[in-house]
């Protein structure tokens, strides 16, 4: 039972992650029938831009705030530098090509990850960068918390999981309670008609970057806090933030936090319980028994879902006018 | 007209057929011109260095880029040869494929009288044939992985090299010294799905059941950068956690992620998570293929001259056999011309000079020899570290 609920708690931390990835994806699809494939690296320069201003204030160790200031402020610089960012590549990478055809965002997508990823590489080399948040006085954020039976869930998962909570029902509100959030949704639905009806288009696209990067930088910082960042962490945390936004329905917001949670629990059960595979008393995998399927499920998954269900989960199918 | 229509595709087919053969001619034509080529050991030479200078371990082939540099700089004058180092990147992450490319590179330029690495055990086993083929003599720093010189069907070919011992030799020594030093009863033994690790975990797993300890075998992806999920599987009890990454910066997370959750197991990493910058969990044990050179007296100049040209670093354990894999190598190369009275008739005189090679005054301590059976060298050792409270290492067996 432990270690059920040890898995569950990792499966919810690392899905609140990856929900903040796909929001980002799926926000962008929505308006803009656009995958962008640059989404991951945001999220990687949001990690450093966090590493950035918690050496600014101190680093862990030395901090000139208190430390729960600290993590708001580096949280805030991470989701600013991020919009930043998103702004800056939708204007000089995707506006350009919107009316072009489809391929041409997309192979500009993948040409502004690569760019991002190779110049951070360049500006700050390859090693990790660790926020060592461990080494604060005390160890508050990953000794102290409440148990569950025997599982310890630290302060740190609850911060993590709680503040990617708190963001997307922000974002829900935006989307489903504000006038920019309806007119994002008119441009959704029809970007011609929604430009007929008054709304400024570009404003609309422009917002919706801002906001889907800055919750990449946020989840940046969210997942930085426990785990050393690198430059090379963009590239799998936008595929699986991708997978994510597939899973619950490329374009649907409540599709990509379910989305995220499920390959979130996913990824967790599977490092915990799938072994060796046995069929008829013959093991057919020839390695020893071991964690090694978590890959092939959530991308097994991911083939799944492509080909039972592609709208995803709360996705509205593609339905074409003949 | 319509005949007109075929032709015109046909044709553009058929060009592009022929180009593509044409390219791929290229390649074998220019790597056995280059294997042949008759090099004057007056003229400028180039020494390769396939080591990975970004990506996880990133850390690792930079440091020993910085002690390739220095030592071409100052050993190549020494023996009266005109060297220039040149780099080939093979992030880990990007698996063989890029050792293979940067083999090619190498290979096509007829300039290049030897390589430096490949560094790591997988980029060796990708890419040692195609060095064999094209006759140039590699030399591996760090690679270590036992089946790349030892057993049956070995993964390198004669042509591969390395200065420094073995997992056939860490495995054994790093489980020996849970055993009588640790006295262990229950170890956790992970690899990540990549030969290094697979290879060292396999070498630990055996002498540790051997020893009748009870070992649990974990196993995770390379690109994993999260491990609570592997975490929850560490029993309670258990003593130790082998983990042999590539990465140090894992070893710390999971580390890290063993207090967070409440085990009291410690991590046992070997020498691919060696460095204190990054792996500085108190507690933590860590193996490595050289000891502490600050500790010797011959190194002093040596360290002092490496210093000026890299203000701010430190010494490192990656770059000092990376200096004596280069030292061996201009040697080798010095013998070849003498052979050749001033030209290497081409890259084979190399590589059949290399065993005859011996140094004194090793930098790593001692003489350097080689093996008569294999080209390992002779009488190599692991060291074992532990991690102090400060993040410093502390030699300990």
């Amino acid at each position: 039972m432990d270690k059920f609920v040890a898995l569950t708690v990792d499966g919810l931390t690392l899905g609140s992650v990856y929900a903040l990835i796909a929001l980002g994806y799926s926000l962008v699809y929505g308006v803009l029938k656009l995958l962008n494939f640059a989404h991951g690296d945001v999220f990687m320069v949001g990690s450093y831009i966090g590493f950035g201003m918690l050496n600014a204030l101190g680093g862990a160790t030395d901090l000139a705030v208190p430390l729960w200031s600290a993590l708001i402020l580096i949280t805030l610089a991470a989701m600013a530098g991020c919009a930043l960012l998103g702004v800056v590549i939708e204007r000089f990478a995707y506006r350009p090509l919107r009316d072009a055809p489809r391929i041409a965002p997309l192979i500009s997508a993948l040409g502004v990850s690569f760019f991002l990823a190779y110049s951070m590489q360049l500006l700050f080399g390859a090693q990790y960068r660790d926020y060592n948040l461990f080494a604060v006085p005390g160890n508050p954020l990953f000794l102290k918390g409440f148990h569950i039976g025997n599982v310890n869930v630290s302060l740190v998962r609850i911060i993590i999981v709680s503040s990617a909570f708190a963001l997307m029902v922000v974002l829900w509100y935006l989307v489903n309670r504000t006038r920019t959030g309806k007119a994002m949704r008119a441009t959704s639905f029809d970007r011609e008609a929604a430009a007929m009806m008054g709304i400024d288009i570009d404003r609309v696209i422009v917002f919706t970057f801002v906001l889907g990067s800055a919750l990449a930088g946020a989840a940046g910082v969210l997942f930085a806090i426990r785990v050393p960042t690198q430059v090379s962490l963009g590239f799998i945390a936008g595929l699986k933030g991708f997978t994510a936004a597939v899973i619950g329905g490329i374009g649907s917001v409540p599709g990509a936090m379910i989305g995220g949670l499920i390959l979130g629990f996913a990824e967790s059960y599977s490092a915990g319980y799938i072994d060796a595979i046995h069929i008829g008393g013959f093991r057919i995998w020839p390695e020893a028994s071991g964690t090694r399927w978590t890959d092939l499920v959530i991308f097994v998954l991911l083939i799944a879902f492509m080909i039972f269900r592609p709208q995803g989960l709360l996705g509205r199918p593609d339905i074409k006018k003949v | 007209m319509r005949r007109f229509k075929f032709i015109l595709p046909f044709s553009a087919a058929a060009l592009a057929l022929a180009v593509v053969a044409a390219a791929s001619a290229r390649p074998e034509r220019t790597a056995s011109t280059a294997a042949s080529t008759k090099i004057s050991c007056t003229a400028p030479m180039k020494i390769g260095f396939a080591t990975p200078v970004t990506g996880g371990a990133g850390f690792l082939g930079t440091e020993q880029v910085s002690w390739a540099k220095y030592a071409v700089k100052t050993l190549a004058p020494r023996l009266g040869l005109k060297v220039t180092l040149v780099v080939g990147d093979t992030p880990v992450e990007q698996g063989p494929a890029v050792a293979q490319s940067v083999a090619q590179k190498f290979i096509a330029d007829p300039r290049v009288v030897g390589i430096i690495g490949p560094s790591t055990s997988g980029a060796v086993a990708a890419s040692s044939a195609a060095y064999f083929k094209a006759g140039l003599a590699h030399i591996s720093p760090s690679a270590t992985r036992t089946s790349l010189t030892q057993g049956g069907q070995k993964e390198a070919t004669p042509a591969f090299f390395r200065v420094v011992p073995g997992d056939y030799i860490q495995g054994p020594s790093d489980a020996s010294y849970m055993v009588t030093k640790l006295k262990v009863k229950k170890v956790v033994v992970m690899d990540f799905q990549e030969p290094y690790s697979q290879g060292l975990a396999d070498a630990v797993e055996r002498t540790l059941k051997a020893k009748n300890v009870s070992v649990t075998r974990l196993s995770a992806p390379n690109t994993t950068t999260d491990y609570s999920s592997y975490v929850t599987r560490v029993p309670g009890d258990a003593d130790i956690v082998f983990f042999p990454t590539q990465k140090p910066g894992d070893a710390q997370t999971f580390a890290r992620q063993l207090v967070e959750q409440g085990k009291k197991a410690k991590v046992f990493g070997g020498d691919g998570s060696n460095n204190p910058a990054q792996f500085n969990t108190p507690g933590a044990y860590v193996s490595n293929f050289a000891p502490d050179i600050t500790g010797i007296p011959a190194d002093k100049a040596l360290i002092a001259g490496w210093k000026k040209d890299n203000p701010g670093k430190a010494v490192g354990s990656f770059g000092p056999p990376t200096y004596g894999a280069v030292q061996v190598l201009l040697n080798a190369v010095k013998l070849a011309c003498t052979q050749g009275k001033g030209s290497l008739p081409n890259r084979r005189a190399v590589v059949r000079n290399v065993k005859r090679v011996r140094v004194a005054n090793w930098i790593l301590g001692g003489t350097f020899r080689w093996s008569t059976k294999s080209n390992d060298p002779l009488n190599a050792k692991f060291y074992i570290f532990q991690i102090q409270s400060n993040g410093s290492y502390k030699l300990v067996g």
